[in-house]
């Protein structure tokens, strides 16, 4: 190494790869990443504990000045082989891991496990049963758009929308306590219906928080969307069009912003979600700001369904009477059920040989999907332009790693 | 996307192109149990090309499910083109374990990289011509054989459990003893 003094506060003079053929610094992935590098510019880790990258990703970037040349994210610092876990439990032990596979959007989560089993094995699922899923899932998708709307604006600068967000997300988990118990991790759906009936306050609750939120969202309007400075961030910044969501599997808000109406709620019915009016936003661009407006728009749906759930809700049990023991053995076969995350389309795909414990269980997360488009769309931008598109992306390490 | 009012025209004109392709064992699983619509089995090296051709379709890949059997390993590749409920999966399937190669379909869809590099870590599938086939999810040191590989006792047969058939199971699929498939 160069006998510089100085060395000791200039870390990137280590990474040059000329200085040091055949050997390396950093890791296996830095090693690897910086055989295409050319000499002289600077690659960099973002994360695993950027505070942009949520959780803990990490992102090689190798930059020209402040432009992104080559990036390439590292995932793997939260696996958790949910996929194993499900091959040697039996899914009723298996169920309480749906909510830690994507603490923000558990519900969906808990919905694709238990649809696919309920499929599979040919369950019936109550009314009531069905009403309470879609209520949860539709609260848990505004919960969820709300601490991403928040974590965007703070990586963009904006530190105060998140303590707002958090004061949305407060009420809404106080309303999902009832009937869950918990405030994070859910794990609220049972095969063949839900784990609890809702009581009078939780319906109290959702009939004072719709019109509550519709006013709060005026506010996040006023303070964030039509903000100049926050415009300028976002606009015609990451244009992801949908050619590039289609190579890449890209779902949810992105390929809704996209133009795409690709919703499994419309596509693929399942639950009640027939019975109600709602419409799926789509962008009017494909930039990042697109993609912001998208989700405020879903929140806005989503209080509609909840308004209209609100209106008439069904009678009669929460889980059908025969309900799987925890002892249920899965009948062979194989089951691929979606449903509609926040994120985009969740998805849990089952083998089953008859046995006490699945013979394979595939989690497909949006997250993972949407994330593998990064690297060609944050080419030959800023790196403050690559934050603001890892942002857009709604992130949640946990779900992409697995 | 013009014959969006008629299903049935659709799915003639899918089934012939992937039986142009190569595909065997064409099937219409129950949709609402399965969650497919048509399942096929294709051979490997043609895998590419009907990727190329269902992007033109305006599919997109939903996930790779790898899973081991007694015959190999199945690739289960889910497509899905998001406009009409017609949701597919093809499948390729692995036969030999000791040295498992399958071409990437990396050129037609650029996120199979990550899919391919996830069975790649669990399974040892090895998909060739993808552009950066190293540890995705695993570290890259880890010791021992793929984790999700399952002890040869404990290995089910493809056509006990009727997933390339009819759906349907037939008897005699429990070729495992739950819950002690290799740890």
């Amino acid at each position: 190494m160069a006998s510089s003094n100085f060395n000791f506060i200039n870390p990137f003079t280590f990474l040059n790869v000329q200085d040091s053929p055949g050997t390396y610094v950093g890791d296996f992935y830095t090693d690897n990443f910086e055989k295409g590098a050319r000499a002289g510019n600077v690659i960099l880790n973002l994360g695993p504990q950027h505070p942009s990258t949520h959780g803990v990703l990490r992102v090689l970037v190798e930059l020209f000045g402040e432009y992104v040349l080559r990036s390439e994210p590292v995932l793997g610092y939260l696996h958790r082989m949910q996929e194993k876990m499900g091959e040697v439990k039996t899914p009723y032990q298996y169920l309480p891991n749906m909510g830690r596979v994507d603490y923000l959007n558990p519900i969906a989560w808990n919905w694709a496990f238990a649809g696919a089993v309920e499929r599979l094995a040919g369950l019936e699922v109550p009314e009531k049963a069905e009403w309470l899923r879609v209520v949860s899932a539709e609260l848990n998708r505004i919960s969820s758009h709300l601490l991403w709307w928040g974590a965007f604006v703070m990586d963009l600068g904006g530190v105060t929308p998140i303590l707002y967000a958090f004061e949305e997300r407060e009420k809404i988990n106080d309303i999902l306590q009832i009937v869950t118990g918990s405030r994070l991790t859910y794990n609220y759906f049972r095969f063949g219906g839900v784990g609890q009936d809702a009581d009078g306050r939780f319906v109290d609750l959702i009939k004072d928080f719709v019109p509550y939120m519709r006013e709060r969202l005026k506010m996040y309007k006023a303070l964030v969307t039509e903000n100049i400075i926050f415009r300028r961030r976002l606009e015609g910044i990451g244009p992801m069009g949908e050619d590039i969501c289609r190579r890449y599997g890209a779902t949810g808000p992105i390929m809704r912003a996209a133009g795409v109406m690709c919703d499994t709620r419309r596509l693929y019915p399942y639950g009640i979600y027939d019975r109600f009016d709602y419409d799926i936003p789509t962008g009017p661009t494909d930039d990042c700001m697109g993609r912001y407006l998208v989700r405020l728009e879903e929140i806005k749906e989503s209080l509609r369904i909840l308004e209209q759930a609100v209106r008439d809700i069904p009678g009669g049990p929460h889980i059908v009477a025969k309900a799987p023991k925890p002892a249920y053995k899965l009948p062979a076969g194989e089951s691929y059920f979606t449903v509609e995350g926040a994120r985009g389309q969740v998805a849990c795909h089952i083998i089953s040989d008859g046995g006490k414990t699945p013979y394979r269980i595939k989690l497909r997360a949006p997250g993972f999907s949407n994330l593998s488009l990064f690297a060609e769309a944050a080419k030959g931008t800023l790196l403050a332009d690559a934050i603001a598109i890892l942002g857009s992306l709604d992130l949640v390490i946990p779900e992409v790693d697995r | 996307m013009s014959e969006k009012g008629d299903p049935k025209a659709r799915e003639a004109r899918i089934r012939e192109a992937l039986l142009g392709f190569g595909a065997e064992r064409l099937t219409s699983p129950d949709p609402k149990k399965s969650g497919v619509a048509l399942s096929a089995v294709m051979p490997g090296e043609r895998m590419l090309e009907a990727s190329e051709w269902l992007l033109k379709e305006g599919y997109t890949l939903l996930d790779l499910s790898t899973c081991e059997f007694q015959e190999g390993f199945l690739v289960s590749y889910h497509l899905d083109s998001f406009t009409e409920p017609f949701r597919l999966a093809l499948r390729v399937l692995v036969k030999d374990k000791e040295k498992p190669v399958t071409p990437s379909i990396h050129p037609a869809f650029q996120g199979a990289e990550w899919h391919e590099r996830e069975s790649f870590d669990f399974f040892g599938v090895v998909f060739e011509g993808n552009p950066n086939l190293v540890p995705l999810l695993l570290p890259h040191d880890l010791p021992g054989p793929p984790p999700l590989r399952k002890d040869p006792k404990a290995l089910a047969s493809l056509d006990a459990l009727g997933i390339l058939g009819d759906g349907a199971a037939k008897e005699g699929g429990k070729g495992k003893e739950g819950g002690e498939n290799g740890v």
